[in-house]
């Protein structure tokens, strides 16, 4: 039996499932295929629909 | 004026090359000689990266060696790097809050790659003024405050059964309250869901016998809030029942209220009979439709998308697209006609429903709001737009989707959470984009219909979120944060005018009664340090740790007096 | 972003792929494959001098090829780690050539062209599939001509040129300018080669280009080896400086793109392709459109689409705002075709089903809002995994425990699950990070009942 959590993907959603597991004091393990995690929304310049930048 | 401190000031200030990112741009010899001389400056040091392993060893050797009780790094930005070099100087037993950093890479380096010399001057200044400030830094701790591992639920609809259970089998106790006398919320009005088309009522009936089975949930029906003291993780509120009221700690509060629906009175004609909401053809669905129906005309966006209300309730489509196919299904011989401004079928589900829907003969016919449709006795007229002309379509039921509208009692509760509503009156959460599921004021959640109309797939999403959202100060039992907060430097200058607590976009300020008559108190657990107080405050009674009025001035007075 | 790096209990696995997954709820055995960086993650310090100094230039994937990164490389300024990666298909030291000018430069001692891929073995009681989307490729369809026409655009390209940290420094530049401008500047440094090696000529027999070109064509010299060359790089300078000259007056009146067009569902409720409404697309492009605008007020742009869907928390209100102040006007129609006019401008011709009329239109550039796809890898995932996906290549859910996949203790969020904006993944990562953690409670709550 483990207590730990697999996340696949690092984009906004992979990012927050991880942040709530983590914060909850849940060891995650989160996986990313490319270099960086952020994933579409760090390409967006600002997101709607509040004009805030995205990063 | 900085107070007499018994101890000599002994700053280290460490400058970063950033390997070339800031040495390439800055005269770091010229800085160096610079920071050297400033006032209480006892060691100045150079790295290629301060940050790294040997950087780092560099400034605990520093304080070690040099007897440092102040440290400075000119470096990068301290949103990346504030916390490490702060635990650094904790390692070595120095206060972290005596920590003070300056940002010479994005400020000068990169932001004046072509002008070296006046990049340097302005390294300088900053520098200057970060020495300044850290000679009146004071020693802070962390404030730590425990959590009641008890959750309360408001609301006892899809969403709030959701979360309670998600809660529950977490380990944690839950309490929901609820002002009907059954759980269920506006489910229970509700035929069937699209697109999987499952019965509503067998969806309740499983939640609400699962919450009965469950130890940890407590279910006050018939019952309501009415009062709450205290903050995240101490939470008192009193709950209003039929039995007298009781008084039970709490430690996160998840807001589920749900909705209503607009009443369009005076609209389309309408009338609770011939002319009815989508929701009322809910119900008659349930007992069955009259089978003497054969042409049903539904209008969309009766009382949203104009003036009064400017926002689209979300869910009205997907409701008439499927009990357009329902009434089909009953009545197969019944004509149904949508007329629409935009068909909302977004995503996946959705627009398979709505093609379902055409497959099964709904006629759409799209409307603009300067000529709305009229409905008339047993008949609807409409301008077609394809056909470009004016239709007269047969109606023995015509179908008004209303928006759901904020509930009533939405402002009132929101005052005694001390959170805040939009402007169409729905609770409003802390980040529209990234936290849809947290209020600003931390220990309080939110989800489903009472923060925007949601269907039940989003809703139980939401619930599923919010009580995940919730249960992180629960799982920790308790909560730190960070000293850089507000505090009542000067309690005499308050009068307790309130101006501040009226401000404070967390609910951390509240004014007190005391023997020296009306002052403000600072919830220091859900204080952020953002600082309005402080500059609201016009007796300059409040100020912010780390932040001070004096440490400031510092600054600035370091600045000009260069 | 940054939390995620910084935070305790989080093992950040970039740059890694799950290659096979075996076990059952609670107790699921994952094994990762680790790619090699060649750059060493807890020496490097971030500091970006390797890539300043390396010789290489690569497409930038990060800005959708409008712009170019090094052979070595952070995937864009502000990711997270902050480290940086070397691309093998395109480092010359890994493809035996010499070179190794970044491990030279590197103070951090970090490059290691030996690195190897890692394998790393978990063990884990819960897995969240959160694996994202794909742009769908509008050179699918071939009467919108993306690719044929340099200006027309996907949304997340546009996203690009937006951007203050993109490749135009957020000017919306068109990409036939963008493409002309580097022509401009491939053509200048050819140009000074040749007109060095003309000097060189000029300095040797005294004489300049010109003149003594005429003699050349008039005969003389013809038996000169040398003056042959001289002649022919003097030719050579004839054929740049000519299209040059031509290229700087044009680009004299390239200004940004200012008539904008929008079209909608490209590729989404459309049966040769997908036939489900992304979701996002109505308001990414209002959004987009509001953009620009504020870069440019004199911007005004047409959305084209059956619906504009605006559903969400403030969106009508956002998109209606767009329309009063950002010069937006929304068409209901559907785009048949997008042709190319005089100065590269699309046209883009339409039926206004409000009138009933085909109609044909002008713009500087036409941005594609392209469909949500499900991203390319998520069918082997789903083979790992042993998880079911539903007929439009999502991972399938069930309808009253949304973030379920069909595997116990497998949850799946965001626009792996089907299209969805930003909240709405936010929310439904909460969801299946509630749904891991029920998973590690319920372990532990039987645990101690059975120790009681």
């Amino acid at each position: 039996m483990s207590n730990e959590v697999l996340i696949i993907g690092g984009g906004i959603a992979g990012i927050q499932s991880s942040l709530d597991l983590a914060d909850m004091g849940i060891k995650v393990h989160l996986v990313e295929k490319l270099p960086s995690i952020g994933g579409k929304m760090a390409q967006l310049d600002k997101t709607f629909p509040t004009n805030d930048c995205a990063i | 004026m900085p107070e007499k401190k018994d101890e000599e000031l002994r700053i280290g200030v460490f400058i970063c090359h950033c390997g070339s990112n800031i040495a390439g741009y800055l005269d770091m010899e010229a800085l160096e000689e610079f920071t050297k001389a400033l006032p209480h400056v006892v060691f100045v040091q150079r790295n290629l990266y301060t940050c790294s392993e040997g950087g780092i060893n560099e400034i605990k050797k520093g304080i070690v060696e040099q007897n440092l009780n102040r440290v400075v790094v000119a470096s990068c930005t301290p949103r990346t790097h504030e916390p490490l070099f702060r635990n650094s100087c904790a390692e070595v037993g120095l206060n972290p809050y005596l920590f003070e950093m300056v940002n010479i890479r994005d400020q000068c380096s990169w932001v004046h790659m072509q002008e070296k010399e006046d990049a340097t001057e302005k390294a300088k200044d900053l520098i200057r003024m970060g020495v300044a400030k850290a000679a009146l830094l004071q020693p802070q701790e962390p404030i730590m405050s425990e959590v009641t591992t008890r959750a309360l639920v408001l609301g006892g609809g899809i969403a709030g059964m959701t979360a309670a259970l998600a809660l529950a089998d977490r380990g944690y106790e839950v309490v929901i309250v609820e002002k009907q006398d059954r759980l269920g919320g506006m489910m229970n009005n509700i035929n069937k869901l699209g697109p999987s088309m499952i019965n509503a009522d067998e969806l309740v009936s499983q939640k609400i016998k699962a919450i009965d089975e469950h130890p940890k949930i407590t279910v006050f029906t018939n019952s309501e809030l009415a009062a709450v003291k205290g903050f995240i993780g101490k939470y008192k509120v009193d709950v209003k029942t039929g039995t007298g009221t009781k008084n039970i700690d709490i430690g996160v509060i998840l807001v589920a209220t749900g909705a209503s629906v607009f009443t369009p009175k005076g609209l389309y004609g309408y009338d609770g009979k011939h002319v009815i909401t989508q929701l009322e053809l809910e119900e008659m669905m349930k007992k069955g439709l009259d089978p003497s129906i054969k042409n049903v005309v539904m209008i969309q966006c009766v009382g949203s998308r104009n003036e009064d209300r400017p926002y689209c309730s979300r869910i009205c489509c997907q409701v008439a697209v499927k009990n357009a196919i329902l009434i089909r299904d009953q009545n197969p011989e019944a004509r149904v006609s949508i007329l629409y401004r935009d068909m909302q079928m977004y995503g996946v589900e959705n627009e398979e429903m709505l093609r379902t829907s055409k497959a099964r003969g709904v006629r759409y016919i799209n409307y603009s709001p300067e000529n709305p449709p009229k409905v008339e006795e047993e008949k609807v007229q409409v301008y077609h737009p394809l056909l470009g002309e004016e239709l007269e379509l047969p109606a023995d039921l015509v179908v008004l989707a209303t928006p759901l509208v904020a509930r009533e009692d939405t402002h009132d509760l929101s005052q005694l959470l001390r959170v805040s509503i939009d402007e169409n009156g729905f609770y409003l959460e802390a980040h529209v984009k990234l936290r849809p599921l947290d209020f600003a004021t931390d220990g309080i959640f939110l989800c489903g219909s009472a923060r925007y109309p949601a269907n039940v797939r989003e809703v139980v999403a939401q619930a599923l979120g919010a009580a995940s959202r919730a249960s992180i100060p629960l799982s920790k039992g308790s909560v730190v944060v960070e000293p850089i907060i507000s505090v009542l430097a000067n309690e005499d200058a308050c009068r307790g005018c309130g101006l501040c607590a009226a401000l404070c976009p967390y609910g951390a300020l509240e004014i007190r009664e005391t023997e020296k008559g009306r002052k403000v108190h600072v919830i220091d657990v859900a204080c952020k340090g953002c600082g309005v107080c402080a500059a609201t405050c016009y007796q300059h009674a409040l100020t912010i740790n780390s932040y001070t009025d004096d440490q400031v001035t510092a600054q600035i007075e370091a600045f000009l007096g260069g | 972003m940054l939390d995620v790096g910084r935070h305790p209990n989080i093992n950040l696995m970039a740059y890694s792929e799950v290659q096979k997954v075996e076990g059952s709820i609670g107790a699921f055995k994952v094994t990762v494959r680790k790619k090699a960086r060649y750059v060493e993650e807890d020496k490097c310090t971030g500091c970006g001098a390797c890539e300043e100094k390396c010789p290489t230039v690569v497409p930038d994937a990060f800005n959708e090829e409008l712009g170019t990164r090094k052979a070595i490389y952070a995937y864009f300024a502000q990711g997270i780690p902050s480290t940086r990666t070397i691309d093998p298909d395109h480092c010359r030291q890994l493809n035996g050539k010499k070179c190794g000018i970044c491990k030279k430069t590197c103070q951090a001692d970090a490059i290691n062209f030996d690195q190897k891929d890692q394998i790393v073995e978990l063990d884990v009681a819960a897995i969240i599939v959160a694996a994202g989307y794909d742009v769908f490729d509008p050179s699918r369809i071939p009467e919108y001509r993306y690719r044929e026409i340099a200006n027309v655009v996907t949304a997340i390209e546009f996203e690009r040129l937006l951007s203050a940290s993109g490749p135009t420094d957020g000017h919306v530049y068109r990409p036939s300018d963008i493409a002309a401008r580097a022509k401009i500047e491939q053509l200048e440094k050819t140009l000074n080669k040749t007109t060095k090696a003309l000097k060189r000529y000029e300095e040797k027999f005294g004489e300049a280009s010109e003149d003594f070109y005429k003699k050349f064509q008039n005969g003389q010299f013809s038996d000169d080896e040398e003056r042959k060359k001289w002649a022919s790089r003097y030719e050579e300078y004839l054929g740049i400086s000519g299209p040059l000259q031509e290229l700087k007056k044009q680009a004299e009146g390239f200004s940004s793109a200012k008539r904008l067009a929008f079209i909608q569902c490209v590729g989404s409720r459309d049966f040769r392709f997908y036939p489900f409404c992304s979701g996002y697309c109505c308001m990414h492009s209002i959004k987009e459109a509001i953009i620009a605008h504020e870069h440019e007020p004199e911007t005004t742009s047409a959305i084209f689409g059956m619906d504009i869907r605006a559903v969400g928390k403030g969106f009508e209100e956002y998109k209606i705002r767009g329309g009063n102040q950002s010069g937006i006007t929304y068409v209901r129609g559907r785009v048949a075709e997008i042709m190319e006019g005089a100065n590269h401008n699309p046209i883009v011709i339409y039926e206004d089903t409000r009138e009933r009329k085909v109609k044909s239109q002008e713009f500087d550039m036409v941005i594609l809002a392209t469909a949500c796809a499900p991203t390319k890898g998520l069918p082997d995932l789903a083979k790992v995994l042993g998880i079911e996906l539903d007929d439009y290549g999502f991972v399938k859910t069930n309808p009253v425990s949304p973030v379920d996949t069909t595997v116990p203790g497998i949850y799946v969020c965001g626009c792996a699950e089907s299209p969805m904006d930003v909240p709405e993944s936010v929310a439904q990562a909460s969801s299946a990070a509630e749904r891991a953690a029920e998973v590690i409670s319920l372990q532990s709550l039987n645990k101690e009942s059975a120790v009681a």
